[in-house]
């Protein structure tokens, strides 16, 4: 295959994905770019490092007391899972239905949330919305437990509309309400007993209860309804269906999906006033979403195949995510294949990049984009990477090694380490300028020389040392 | 089985009564006079602020703790494992992140550690000691969970046995983890990852399996414990399925065991403080079980309610043959007797 069909499916790689090695990419390569989108749409039976492994292992990660614990598993499994754009699209969602600790402060119903994302994460929208509007984390996030027959509370019917599938100036305030109403009832099981439990961040007595979705039918408002211009009888999936019907909802899924897999565009709030980077792909993304009645997978084989997406244009134009930089480096590191004492800093070291999961900065999740780049973050992103794939042990580092003592006895040219670390760390195209810098470093910092297929201390530690500075790049920061 | 009463109370500090993430007991008897229970908090991973040793009686009157990592280095632990007392009421503490057994006396003075040979077979892995187990002798014996094996040492720490070896055989090993000995000297292994208990005698000679991985009745889903009592009935901590099975000694099952706990003395003396809670907590519905399909398993079913077990990591006989549930994820002990 050649050289620059690999490319295009390493691009393809790291949004569908968390980036991939180079005999991973090998491996895609034989069945071709159409093939490896197929392949990594097909999640029914994803495998990763097993639940049970890392309950033994650290037994607070599975349960409830240490609140974001639970985020140091969902890491084992990105890092480990074999269906890597099943994790992405579960981060895409959770970033859209952002729900916090802070609130709901019960960390079992948040880690439930992300099992439910992973569940309807690529089926049906209508499915995803209704289920999300049952999820136990995001009735107390969002106050639904409080929407009453005779006393609605609002929060949760304005934010399904302006945050979770329209978009703001595409409703009316009575559409708010209306929606409202059609959610009343929909609550968790001893709503007055979690709830309670739940504001005092109470542990007693055998620790956090969890919770399941309750229907409260007396609590429920089944009176008539108008909403969106439609009158009748509504409930909750009633409401949902009708949302789904709406143009205004498949251009903010559109833009949504454009923005996390394709390239970034300015924070949520700021679509109203600024058009999307390129209409046109957003056209053909909403076209998708009706031709196939909503099928969320459809709709992203549509996109992973798109011209727009496979155009060179903008490949690296989007800034990793701190899940999706540390998830990576620790990918290509091939180190994780057990639970590890270890484990737990790299989720804080992704809090210090930026992002706690399930912790985002509001109800509107995170920005994005150039926002996660600041000059703290930065330091911390480039000491992470550099760190990680600049161990000489972790079975990634070995393998370069390898690869490199397979050039043959005798000195290995200074660009062919370099050509050998970029294909190496997912086949990275850096730019001419950063390349010779690249270049001039591995050269100034003596020869390599492989004797008897092997290479010394001193040589691993130089290479080390071009590995650490490709991780600092511009092109390894992006995906 | 009965239930008897359950014993503890959850608390997040890192100093003072109250559990957190339980791993295991150990009972030491003054026969006919008192009970004293030594309870290990393995803590929570990031911060293991509340990692260490607990001890108080069975009526739960508070006695004192140890092994904190706010303490002196030598007595604190990482990531603390089993317990079990020797004959002379030595405290011995497996730690797999250390690869060290650490010993106390029964006030919590830090005696000595033994270390383990982290490279015995030559892979390069580390021992990772996970069970133990002390004969009448006071041969220690212990499992371990990275080179599937288990050595029988002296009580100074001399290696005298080794067996095992990974695979699903006979003798072979999956991440082994509790362990007991029998009346008789023979050694009873949960092998966790091949989900069946093997039996030893006390040279290491294979003797029997017990159970076989599955949900049903005499299958196991990674059991995580195993205690034998005076009439060699072997208890199971069949730890992924969030459940305790007793087994007669030829392995038909006796007794099937969910959790059926009820309010410790501690968590009424709480709860008598905190009168909101208790009326709230008895209007509540706890067993209620209607969960969407995506949490349908035993797992989540036992977070959802609080009288069933959820991990239930350990078990431990009395000499009155009662039976100690520990379980990590509700942080209390669980105690059953007989039924007459």
């Amino acid at each position: 295959m050649p050289e620059s069909q690999i490319e295009l499916i390493a691009h393809l790689a790291r949004r569908a994905g968390f980036g991939a090695t180079r005999e991973e990419l090998e491996e895609y390569g034989k069945i071709g770019y159409e093939g490896t989108v197929d392949k990594l749409l097909e999640t029914s039976s994803p495998q990763w490092m097993s639940e049970y492994l890392i309950r033994r292992y650290h037994p607070d990660e599975s349960s409830m007391l240490a609140g974001l614990s639970g985020l140091e598993a969902w890491l084992y499994r990105m890092i480990t899972t074999d269906a890597p754009l099943l994790e992405k699209m579960t981060l895409f969602w959770h970033g859209i239905f952002a729900t916090g600790y802070p609130k709901v402060l019960n960390a079992k119903p948040l880690s439930d949330q992300i099992r439910m994302f992973k569940k309807y994460a690529m089926g049906d929208f209508r499915d995803l919305l209704v289920e999300m509007a049952r999820d136990p984390a995001m009735i107390i996030w969002l106050d639904n437990q409080q929407n009453h027959k005779d006393s609605i509370n609002e929060n949760f019917g304005r934010e399904l509309l302006e945050l979770f599938s329209m978009g703001v100036g595409n409703y009316t305030e009575d559409d708010v309400k209306e929606c409202a109403r059609a959610f009343t009832g929909w609550t968790i099981g001893n709503c007055e007993y979690m709830e309670l439990r739940s504001a005092r961040d109470s542990d007693w007595p055998y620790g956090r209860i969890s919770w399941h979705y309750e229907f409260d039918a007396q609590d429920h408002d089944d009176g008539e309804k108008e909403f969106l211009g439609r009158k009748g009888n509504f409930n909750g999936e009633d409401i949902v269906e009708i949302i789904c019907e709406q143009e205004a909802t498949a251009r903010f899924i559109a833009r949504h999906i454009y923005h996390f897999f394709v390239a970034d565009e300015p924070p949520v709030p700021q679509w109203p006033y600024q058009p999307p980077r390129d209409p046109e792909a957003i056209n053909q993304i909403v076209q998708a979403y009706f031709d196939s009645n909503y099928d969320i997978k459809s709709v992203m084989k549509f996109v992973f195949n798109s011209d727009f997406f496979k155009s060179e244009d903008c490949w690296y134009e989007k800034v990793k995510s701190p899940a999706e930089l540390v998830t990576g480096v620790m990918r290509l590191t091939e180190s994780v294949d057990r639970p590890q004492y270890e484990h737990s800093s790299r989720q804080l070291r992704m809090q210090y990049m930026g992002q706690t999961l399930s912790n985002p900065p509001s109800v509107e999740g995170w920005d994005g984009g150039t926002t996660w780049i600041d000059t703290g973050a930065l330091v911390e992103r480039m000491n992470f990477a550099s760190e990680e794939l600049g161990k000489l042990e972790t079975p990634g580092s070995k393998e370069l090694f390898s690869k490199i003592a397979f050039e043959g006895n005798g000195e290995v040219e200074a660009d062919r380490i370099i050509d050998i670390c970029l294909k190496h760390l997912g086949t990275i195209n850096v730019k001419d300028d950063t390349r010779s810098k690249l270049v001039d470093y591995a050269s100034e910092n003596g020869v390599i020389r492989v004797i008897d297929q092997e290479i010394d201390d001193v040589g691993k530690e130089k290479i080390a040392g071009v590995v650490k500075l490709i991780a600092s790049t511009p092109e390894f920061q992006r995906a | 089985m009965k239930t008897v009463k359950t014993i503890g109370i959850n608390s997040n500090q890192p100093v003072g009564r109250g559990f957190n993430f339980p791993y295991d007991i150990a009972i030491k008897e003054d026969l006919g006079k008192s009970r004293t229970i030594y309870l290990l908090n393995r803590s929570n991973s990031a911060t293991r602020m509340g990692t260490r040793i607990q001890y108080f009686t069975y009526e739960e009157d508070w006695i004192g703790e140890f092994g904190n990592p706010l303490e002196d280095d030598e007595a604190k632990f990482t990531r603390p494992v089993t317990l079990a007392f020797d004959n002379s009421d030595q405290l011995h503490v497996t730690d797999e992140a250390t690869d060290e057994i650490k010993i106390f006396n029964s006030e919590g003075k830090f005696q000595r550690s033994i270390k383990l040979d982290s490279d015995s077979q030559g892979n390069g892995d580390r021992f990772g000691p996970a069970g133990i187990a002390i004969d009448s002798g006071d041969f220690i014996y212990v499992s371990s969970r990275y080179l599937n094996l288990i050595q029988k040492l002296t009580p100074e720490g001399r290696v005298v046995k080794e067996w095992g070896g990974t695979g699903g055989g006979p003798g072979e090993f999956s991440m082994p983890w509790g362990m007991d000995v029998d009346s008789q000297g023979d050694l009873y292994v949960a092998d966790w990852r091949n989900d069946r208990i093997q039996k030893f005698d006390s040279e290491g000679i294979f003797l029997k399996t017990y159970g076989e991985s599955g949900r049903g009745v005499g299958q196991f889903h990674r059991p995580s414990s195993v205690a034998v009592d005076a009439n060699l009935n072997v208890a199971v901590a069949d730890w992924g399925n969030e459940r305790v099975q007793i087994l007669d000694n030829a392995g038909s099952v006796i007794n099937v065991l969910e959790g059926e706990a009820t309010l410790s003395k501690w968590s009424h003396e709480w709860l008598d403080v905190n009168l909101d809670e208790r009326e709230a907590r008895n209007r509540a519905d706890l067993k209620v079980l209607d969960l969407p399909d995506h949490l349908k398993n035993a797992y989540h079913e036992a977070s959802q309610t609080e009288h069933k077990f959820w991990g239930p990591v350990s078990v431990k006989f009395d000499s009155e043959n009662q039976l100690y549930v520990t379980e990590h994820s509700r942080h209390r002990i669980q105690v059953f007797e007989p039924a007459s």
